[in-house]
């Protein structure tokens, strides 16, 4: 056990030193001066410049300017926005939550909605409402997310007028961000209509989290199905049959279980799509995310923001990725405990 | 009346334009109390049967017969839970491969317990009747010559070496209580003790407890010693079948005499350093069935009519599938 987790923390450790590094280079890699990328500030004369440079330790080897790049960076010292001129691990800090929480609600409908009715069509394999459940799948996998969300807001918010068009949570409720989260806000914050504000900011992440969400759940439909499936014509299950153990019991005992193993790591694969998806999907709602923030942040050239945004996404992503493997790893007890860690 | 009486049993399968018959014909009884030998080449669909026998073909498969009885009961027309009931109670099922017919994420106790009927288990409150439970696995354990069951009980079927597996499988078989054991290939690459151990304790269980035994092997030697009648299978179609000793000392089916005389043990007159005697060829693949008498195209005795199947004849309760059996010397 010990060991797993100390691989898993190694290659934890690693890949993010690797995303440090990558985040790192892009200093270079923009285009124009790179002091004037870093700082935003245009050095008036030779000796301003000077002067920067050494602040940004840009006058040292790289190896140097990285490990100062990095324990800046473990310090909380991210740096500052050019376009608003706020340290970044703030707006980060305030963005980045209302990208998780949009995701964790599409990938909770992604598992309750996709997960049940794959195991149902696997069961019923080859048959009609198999066979529906499996086009439908296909058929919502297969959009676009931009255009279902488009659609979405096209029918519910303009046709309907059921739902807001963008944001968040309407204006009048004054929430202050304590976690990040909006629903978790509500309860915490005091002197509103806690039953109103629910209703409203449950209003405007329906939309997103269903375009996001239907594109996860369509392929946990279809991964699923394919996994119940495989497992049904297993030869164990075969010979737990022959033993005269209900279907009942075989399902729960057998079938539920291993069935399960194989989705995990191909959910952890599914974490990536969902958070680009997501990320799409804010700047089409203007949800207040790390997504609609970076490309503002690209309209801007803002490259400080640019650097330490897109190391955060992909930390999140690792972090997610790794955290869904190594559970897997311990819940799964055929995996052989020395096998190697992967991403 | 037999306790398990199969007539006519015929498997095919459609592979593209052509249907494929993987037993043509087939017949096997299985009598109370008496251990049955089954055995043929590899491939000449021994582990079909099996299936057959306890509902587990694959989709692929059609299925017809004239009778598959258990007890004067048509298992064929019975409902599913009848037959699961049957399968439950009655009749033991040992695979022939025993590491994919464990569940890869259980551990081996909890599928030994699984397979416990409930009304073995004694016990008002569940905690009474899971310790039950799992005496019973103890015990059951012990019996087939696991003997640390602490160990055993508690691991996942990858961390097992296979012979503990294989005899794990029988356990299961015969924590039920069955009336018929069907074992395919129960001591495949065990070692000769185990595998004495295991077959001295089905010739025990079958004298002490009765209990009928359809054993499926290669091994010829074990069969010999312990089973009271044999039925032999080549390509799919019953060849001869018979109580061991008449087999034994008159075959009358080609393909019979030689697979006795393909093994030494069997022949006492045998000089030393002699070449075996075996049939030319090799078992024909199911694409590539000769038609009538499938042994035709390597049986020493063949002639034109062979072309066609030979019906069953009988000799009191000796059955064989020749046009020119080996006591007919009229060739
Ligand atoms: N699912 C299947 N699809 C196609 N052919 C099959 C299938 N299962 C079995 N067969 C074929 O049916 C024939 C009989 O197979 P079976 O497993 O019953 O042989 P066997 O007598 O048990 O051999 P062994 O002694 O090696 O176990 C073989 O030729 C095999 O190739
Ligand atoms: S029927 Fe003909 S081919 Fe078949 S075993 Fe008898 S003699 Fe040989
Ligand atoms: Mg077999």
């Amino acid at each position: 056990m010990i060991q797993i987790l100390s691989r898993y923390g190694v290659l934890f450790i690693l890949t993010l030193l690797v995303l440090t590094a990558m985040s790192f280079s892009l200093v270079y890699l923009f285009p124009g001066d790179v002091l004037e990328n870093l700082t935003g500030i245009v050095p008036q004369n030779e000796i301003q410049r000077e002067a920067l440079m050494r602040q940004f330790r840009l006058d040292q080897p790289y190896i140097v300017q990285f490990f100062y790049y990095l324990s800046s960076l473990l310090q909380g010292d991210w740096g500052y926005s050019l376009a608003s001129g706020l340290p970044l691990r703030e707006e980060i800090g305030i963005a980045m939550p209302a990208t998780i929480e949009l995701s964790a609600y599409a990938m909770l409908m992604a598992l309750f909605v996709g997960i049940p009715l794959g195991y149902y069509a696997g069961l019923k394999s080859y048959s009609t409402t198999d066979h529906t459940i499996n086009a439908l799948s296909i058929t919502t996998y297969s959009f676009p997310v931009f255009w279902l969300a488009l659609i979405l807001i096209l029918f519910f918010s303009l046709h309907l007028d059921i739902a807001p068009l963008s944001g968040r949570i309407s204006l009048l409720f004054d929430i202050k961000p304590v976690t990040g989260f909006v629903l978790i806000d509500i309860m915490l914050a005091e002197g509103i209509d806690h039953g109103l504000a629910y209703r409203d900011a449950i209003s405007h992440l329906a939309l997103p989290t269903v375009a996001i969400g239907a594109i996860t759940t369509a392929s946990m439909v279809r991964i699923t199905r394919r996994s119940v499936i495989d497992v049904i014509h297993r030869p164990y299950i075969v010979a737990a049959r022959s033993r005269g153990v209900s279907e009942w019991q075989i399902f729960f005992r057998h079938v539920l279980r291993n069935a399960l193993l194989p989705i995990l790591p191909l959910m952890a694969i599914q974490i990536t799509t969902l958070i680009t998806n997501a990320m799409i999907v804010e700047t089409l709602f203007s949800w207040p995310g790390i997504g609609s923030w970076l490309i503002q942040a690209i309209y801007q050239r803002d490259f400080p923001a640019l650097r330490v945004g897109m190391l955060a996404v992909s930390t999140l992503v690792i972090t997610l990725t790794i955290m869904v493997d190594l559970f897997n790893r311990i819940i799964d007890p055929s995996r052989e405990k020395y096998e190697r860690a992967t991403v | 009346m037999p306790m398990l009486d199969i007539k006519n049993l015929t498997l095919e399968m459609v592979d593209g334009d052509t249907t494929i018959k993987a037993l043509d014909k087939v017949n096997l009884t299985v009598n109370t109390g008496e251990i049955r030998a089954l055995v043929g080449e590899s491939g000449s669909g021994k582990s079909l049967i099996v299936s057959a026998i306890c509902g587990a073909l694959p989709s692929q498969w059609r299925m017809t017969a004239d009778r598959m009885s258990w007890n004067g009961e048509n298992l064929l027309s019975m409902s599913k839970y009848q037959r699961r009931e049957v399968m439950r109670r009655d009749i033991a099922v040992v695979f022939q491969n025993p590491q994919t017919s464990l569940d890869p994420s259980a551990t081996l106790g909890e599928q030994l317990e699984e397979s416990i009927p409930d009304e073995f288990v004694e016990g008002y409150w569940f905690w009474q009747r899971a310790q039950h439970r799992k005496r019973i696995a103890i015990s059951t354990v012990h019996k087939v010559g696991i003997k640390q069951h602490k160990h055993y009980l508690n691991a996942y079927p990858h961390q097992i070496p296979s012979d503990i597996g294989q005899k794990f499988m029988i356990a299961m078989a015969l924590v039920s209580q069955p009336k018929l054991l069907i074992a395919d290939d129960p001591t495949r690459g065990m070692e000769p003790t185990t595998k004495t151990q295991i077959l001295k304790l089905f010739t025990r269980l079958n004298q002490t407890r009765s209990l009928s035994i359809l054993f499926v092997s290669h091994d010829l030697l074990a069969i010999a010693s312990m089973s009271h009648s044999m039925t032999v299978l080549y390509a799919g179609q019953t060849v001869e079948s018979g109580k061991m000793k008449h087999i034994k000392k008159r075959p009358l089916h080609p393909y019979t005499k030689a697979l006795l005389d393909s093994a030494p043990s069997f022949r006492k007159d045998l000089p030393p350093k002699s070449q075996l005697p075996t049939l030319g060829g090799s078992i024909p693949t199911l694409q590539h069935l000769p038609i009538g008498c499938r042994l035709g195209p390597r049986c020493p005795r063949a002639q034109r009519a062979c072309v066609s199947r030979p019906a069953v004849r009988y000799i009191h309760d000796h059955t064989y599938n020749c046009h020119f059996p080996l006591h007919m010397e009229k060739l």
